[in-house]
């Protein structure tokens, strides 16, 4: 009988502190955290479901959720990651898929472009909160200056617009270059991820490929080789110090106002804004990136970079955090909580008439979005980064340096990429 | 003396290094050992559907047949040899100036710490900060006194430029070190020494020579040994500085372990690769007390 009630009363208990577990997030110190963290508060008022997060910086965000979920510590119900990265976290079981969750279908897939991305045999693992694509800010005070056009129109023979072929790209570079005080265009040429980026958008709007079907390297084609020299091209209308540029150096050249354009990504739009740091607020604006005069009209592949929630398998209530996706990623909260610093992933957040009032640029950003085919900057596999990063970065930095010829670069970049595939399994 | 008081004296002596004992086992020897086995096993935390494998000798296999490894060898030797022969020299050469009392020289001593309190990440940014081809004040100042054709590409984005920067970079920090110890070693040699030697007429340079550089050893042995364990590991100021980059010009072998360690998530050739920087700093400091000890045992 006492054994019984022991029992009950620890049963009870078990079932009160699971009640009251709050919700664990965890994420990356960043804009877009901070602006669904403005959606906590209403969620638990909603819900009556208590959520608590845990941030790290970026640099070292994955390697906390990897070592922490190898070792079965990790006390997360709804990691933040990026899209990236769930290739890895999905194929040992860390995350588990969404769309086997009980009311998974109130999501309403088809209102998220780039959705594709987040599926592995069938099964969606990450749901996209914020959406991006690689592509061109410039400078709208520039290209709409009478004086300005009018050069233009007298040296190009054409009128000045945001680029839209790569050849109008070259040009617009090439007329605004008057440095030091302004350079044409603002690269990334530090050896990162940042700089493969440059390479890897020109390959696809030349048609190439980082893999095959067979997941067999090939981005040593004739195509790959024009698009790493026009890398380099690029760079003679760029700030030489630019060759050592990361992500953050880039936007800060562009927001002094020391450059026409930079190739970065839509995120950079909400540093043009911030008026705190920025030289340019309302002078610039959004456009996806150029490809080649005979592949205008095409839907091309265009770096696409996301970041969204996630399910861990070993969340105890996978309900709960289903319901915390629910919410923070309705159309309504996406549009409320974008003016934080998201670039909201619903097609139905980013027409909508409010924000695109206070920021013009959301429709330029939504209407590439719609007329591309968002690719991830690395292959979705687990071995995605290390091709990127490890591999493809440092070759085009090579070919820069100018130690390698662009064959040589990408074709020892190729051998390298093979040998990874074969350790992997693949083939 | 009985052999049950040999015995007991043994123990209390074994009793005595015990704590000393556990805590090196629990600290250095426990990772070491952990780091070895894994160095002959195929482990992607990427990947643990393929599970960890015994790989025997592969990775080792890899490294030495690998020529990224072996030019990442050469790099970091040169970063190690560029970095301790600048430190010394330079190191060395205040040490001397400074070998005197005056006034003020506390104050000296603690102005002369300042880089090497300063965390090696912020050295990596003041650095590249004043690199800037921008607004970097050595450029500003190269540029004013008309040797602005030498910087005209910026020095971390040249592969000819950047590795003698970060040595430059890494010296800065740790000359201050240098010096220390072998300001410290200075001050501890006898002055009897160089009385005889100015009876027989020795000069400036023959007292160098002849007394401080052979008294001087043990102190300058203690700095290199140091600095080159500490160089082989450089890591922060890559990663700032040039991210191992332009091309792979400065990349070491701490950058290139670290990347396939939490890049490529590959521990097992991440750990086969600690254990040849591991290796060299081994082949270094037995090098070192050769030349400099003369084989001479300092316990």
């Amino acid at each position: 009988m006492r054994t019984r009630f022991m029992m009950i009363l620890l049963f009870v208990l078990l079932m009160v502190s699971c009640l009251a577990a709050p919700l664990r997030l965890s994420s990356e110190v960043g804009i877009h955290t901070d602006a669904w963290k403005t959606r906590m508060e209403g969620f638990t008022k909603e819900t009556g479901i208590e959520v608590e997060i845990q941030q790290f910086p970026y640099a070292n965000y994955l390697d906390q959720l990897m070592l922490g979920y190898t070792s079965g510590r990790v006390e997360i119900d709804a990691p933040y990651i990026s899209m990236l990265w769930y290739p890895a976290l999905s194929i040992a079981n860390y995350i588990y898929p969404i769309s086997d969750i009980p009311g998974y279908e109130k999501i309403n897939e088809a209102d998220i472009p780039g959705i594709r991305n987040a599926k592995l045999n069938g099964k969606t693992y990450i749901i996209p909160y914020m959406n991006e694509l690689g592509g061109i800010i410039y400078r709208k005070d520039l290209f709409e200056d009478p004086v300005e056009k009018a050069n233009f129109l007298s040296k190009y023979g054409y009128e000045l617009l945001p680029p839209k072929t790569l050849e109008q790209y070259r040009d617009i570079a090439e007329f605004f270059n008057r440095p030091p005080n302004l350079y044409g265009v603002t690269l990334m040429g530090r050896r990162s991820i940042f700089l493969a980026t440059h390479f890897m958008q020109r390959l696809w709007a030349k048609g190439g490929a980082l893999l095959d079907m067979n997941m067999r390297p090939i981005f040593n084609s004739k195509a790959a080789i024009e698009a790493l020299e026009e890398v380099k091209y690029m760079f003679q209308f760029a700030n030489p110090a630019a060759m050592n540029y990361d992500f953050q150096e880039a936007l800060n050249e562009f927001i002094s106002g020391r450059s026409a354009m930079a190739e970065v990504w839509t995120t950079g739009m909400f540093y043009v804004e911030d008026e705190s740091r920025s030289s340019i607020v309302g002078k610039a604006g959004f456009v996806g990136f150029p490809r080649p005069e005979e592949k205008l009209g095409q839907k091309l592949p265009m770096l696409y970079i996301s970041w969204g929630f996630s399910v861990s398998s070993k969340a105890p209530d996978k309900e709960a955090a289903l319901e915390w996706l629910l919410y923070v990623t309705e159309t309504k909260n996406e549009v409320e909580a974008a003016p934080t610093g998201n670039i909201p992933a619903r097609f139905s957040a980013l027409n909508s008439p409010e924000l695109v009032k206070s920021f013009p640029w959301i429709g330029d950003f939504a209407a590439a979005m719609e007329n591309c085919i968002p690719t991830p900057i690395v292959p979705l596999i687990p071995e995605g980064g290390s091709i990127v990063s490890g591999i493809i970065a440092p070759a085009v930095s090579e070919f820069l340096a100018g130690t390698k010829t662009a064959e040589q670069a990408l074709n020892d970049a190729v051998r390298e990429v093979d040998r990874l595939m074969r350790d992997g399994g693949y083939y | 003396m009985g052999d049950r008081m040999k015995l007991r004296h043994k123990t209390r002596g074994f009793a005595y290094i015990l704590p000393a004992l556990v805590f090196i086992v629990v600290i250095f020897m426990i990772p070491l050992t952990y780091t070895v086995v894994m160095s002959f096993f195929r482990w992607n935390l990427l990947r643990p559907d393929l599970g960890i494998k015994m790989a025997g000798f592969s990775n080792y296999a890899r490294l030495f047949t690998d020529s990224f490894t072996l030019d990442t060898v050469g790099r970091t030797f040169n970063f190690v040899v560029g970095a301790v022969f600048i430190e010394l020299l330079v190191g060395l050469g205040i040490a001397l100036a400074l070998d005197t009392e005056f006034k003020g020289w506390k104050i000296v001593q603690s102005i002369l710490l300042i880089p090497f309190m300063i965390a090696p990440v912020v050295v990596g940014y003041v650095w590249r900060f004043v690199l800037n081809s921008d607004y970097g004040p050595i450029i500003y100042i190269l540029k004013q006194i008309g040797l602005g054709e030498l910087v005209d590409k910026p020095l971390l984005s040249n592969p000819s430029a950047a590795m003698p920067v970060l040595i430059v970079a890494d010296a800065w920090e740790y000359i201050p070190f240098v010096t220390l110890v072998l300001l410290a070693g200075l001050k501890s040699i006898p002055y009897e020494p160089y009385e005889a030697a100015f009876v027989d007429g020795a000069g400036s340079i023959q007292r160098f020579f002849y007394i401080t550089l052979p008294l001087l050893k043990p102190s300058i042995l203690v700095a290199v040994v140091i600095r080159t364990l500490t160089s082989l590991r450089v890591f922060d100021i890559v990663f700032i500085m040039t991210g191992g980059g332009p091309g792979t010009a400065t990349e070491t072998l701490a950058f290139y372990g670290y990347r396939t360690a939490f890049q490529a998530y590959n521990i097992g050739f991440s750990s086969a690769i600690n254990m040849l920087t591991f290796a060299i700093a081994v082949v270094f400091t037995i090098l070192y007390m050769k030349i400099i000890g003369g084989g001479k045992n300092y316990d």
